[in-house]
């Protein structure tokens, strides 16, 4: 009987450590935490990122920061988020700059850069790994892995 | 001939010149950063480097109205060319000053360098944005980036839905206002101004310089969806350049100046995970007794495979014929016919970051009298109306 009780918690433990492991690696959408934006959909979060719009449903004005290239988690983002590949987000970007009509976000090259960018900017809007959004911004929407 | 090859080849020669320049300014200056509430530069560019040939010597292939010859079946470069740069002056979070630049083959046969925008940008609130200057003219959707090939799937915008748009840009202003309705989107544009610009027709230009143009759009978001309605009109300033040779009757019959000219169209895009889905239609209706009234459009859908995008589309346009009992005016309408369809076959493969290779068949399906799309309106009826056209391209943006 103990050995089944330990072989049960051990199954419900890892059970538990599981999602948790994968959580890890998911990425989020953060913004600033005091911006008033507590939750978003994925149509509000495509909407800012692509430019569609420049101000959250509450108003307040957004200001989105995109990662390089040259950083994995920007081909991780746009794939979670659209199933969209990165030569595909710069043909939208091109369409909208040489038409004249936009600039794309800022681009930065590490996650610390972002959150330094999301935490000093009031409509700041990022995306980082869960692991990495700490108590400065808030997590408003989280993509599957 | 050989000269007219020498003459093309130094040309792209040119082309490349400017290439490498503008690639290495681009190096010097770096990539654009826009640091918040400062004072930035940016340097930009955009090219397609093309070739294409057809099945017919009969006429010549043109991307648009604005191309004084074109592709016959030779291999030729001239069609889809173009190099663009963009320098901008991010002023502050509300002003913006941008400059574009393009060479590519147009109206009077060189390639001579064109400011295609100049204009200042201001955003007096984050859902209103303010244009003057010299400015592209949304005529129909994508309109002010078709020559931007890195921007869309296939070689080029669907010749029957934009060959009558030879129209770029205009010395005016434009307001666009996003209204948002939930999680979708509505947004609104205006724009005025005064077109500027040469159509090169037979040996002549006709010059649309100073021509009023006014137009506007009402455009959806629904999640990956895309709903557009446009209407743009123009009133030519100048008649057609026919000369002296017709009778003052038939010219004034055929007169253009003053008149104007609707255009109607209607876009769907689905743009999701590897699908990318277009449907346009346009209406057209000349207020001139030269040029018919037409309806157009276009079906495209592509599916991404990795890097590979396999694309099939089909286009059409079609003229309604008017009649007149005038045998001058007549042949000079029956200039502006255009009547068939065309089947598109392609694949988009980006190949590097920024570079995207492309190879396309277009099967034009048409009526012997459909001439108005090309150049070098054949005489004696030779034209069969159906034509095949091969291209490759490759298209780069940085």
């Amino acid at each position: 009987m103990p050995v089944r009780r330990l072989l049960l918690l051990c199954l419900i433990s890892w059970l538990l450590v599981q999602p948790a492991a994968e959580v890890r690696a998911e990425l989020v959408v953060v913004v600033n935490a005091r911006c008033g934006v507590a939750a978003m959909t994925r149509n509000e979060v495509v909407n800012l990122f692509f430019g569609r719009t420049r101000q959250f449903f509450n108003g307040v004005e957004a200001q989105p920061v995109d990662m390089l290239d040259s950083h994995p988690d920007r081909a991780r983002f746009y794939n979670a988020l659209l199933g969209k590949d990165l030569s595909e987000i710069n043909a939208y970007w091109s369409r909208q700059v040489f038409s004249g009509r936009m600039q794309p976000p800022t681009k930065l090259g590490s996650p610390e850069e972002v959150l330094k960018w999301v935490v000093s900017h009031p409509g700041g809007i990022g995306f980082v790994e869960l692991s990495k959004a700490d108590a400065r911004v808030r997590v408003v929407y989280e993509l599957a892995p | 001939m050989l000269v007219a090859k020498m003459l093309r080849l130094t040309d792209a020669l040119r082309l490349l010149k400017l290439l490498a320049v503008s690639c290495a300014f681009a190096q010097l200056i770096g990539t654009p950063v826009l640091a918040d509430q400062e004072q930035t530069f940016s340097l930009q560019g955009f090219g397609t480097l093309g070739m294409a040939r057809t099945t017919s010597n009969d006429l010549e292939f043109v991307r648009d109205l604005s191309q004084p010859g074109g592709i016959k079946k030779n291999w030729d470069g001239r069609g889809d060319s173009v190099l663009g740069l963009q320098g901008g002056w991010h002023i502050n979070k509300e002003f913006e000053a941008v400059v574009q630049a393009t060479t590519r083959y147009r109206y009077d046969r060189t390639y001579h360098p064109e400011i295609s925008w100049a204009f200042v940008k201001y955003d007096p609130t984050p859902n209103l944005t303010l244009r003057a200057g010299r400015l592209g003219t949304e005529f129909f959707m994508m309109a002010d980036s078709r020559w931007v090939g890195y921007s869309f799937l296939t070689v080029r915008p669907p010749g029957d839905y934009f060959w009558y748009l030879p129209f770029y840009s205009i010395h005016g202003l434009d307001a666009a206002y996003t209204v948002p309705l939930g999680e979708h989107l509505l947004r609104i544009k205006a724009f005025y101004g005064h077109s500027d610009g040469k159509i090169p027709l037979a040996d002549r230009q006709w010059e649309i310089k100073d021509s009023p143009m006014l137009g506007g759009f009402l455009e959806y978001q629904i999640a990956s969806w895309l709903i557009r309605a446009s209407y743009a009109n123009i009133t030519f300033k100048n008649n057609l350049p026919l000369g002296t040779l017709l009778p003052a009757s038939s010219l004034e019959y055929l007169a253009t100046k003053d008149r104007r000219t609707d255009y109607y169209s209607l876009g769907v895009v689905y743009d999701q995970g590897p699908w990318q889905v277009q449907l346009m239609l346009n209406h057209i209706e000349q207020g001139n007794n030269a040029l018919e009234d037409s309806n157009g459009g276009y079906l495209l859908a592509g599916y991404r495979i990795a890097q590979v995008t396999p694309y099939l589309g089909y286009s059409w346009v079609r003229s309604e014929r008017h009649a007149s009992p005038d045998p001058y005016a007549s042949r000079v309408i029956a200039d502006s016919h255009s009547d068939q369809k065309t089947s598109i076959v392609g694949m988009r493969w980006d190949v590097a970051r920024n570079v995207a290779v492309k190879a396309q068949w277009d099967g034009v399906r048409g009526d012997p009298t459909s001439i108005f799309p090309y150049r070098n309106d054949p005489v004696n009826g030779r034209w069969s109306g159906k034509m095949d056209i091969y291209s490759l391209t490759v298209d780069f943006v940085f």
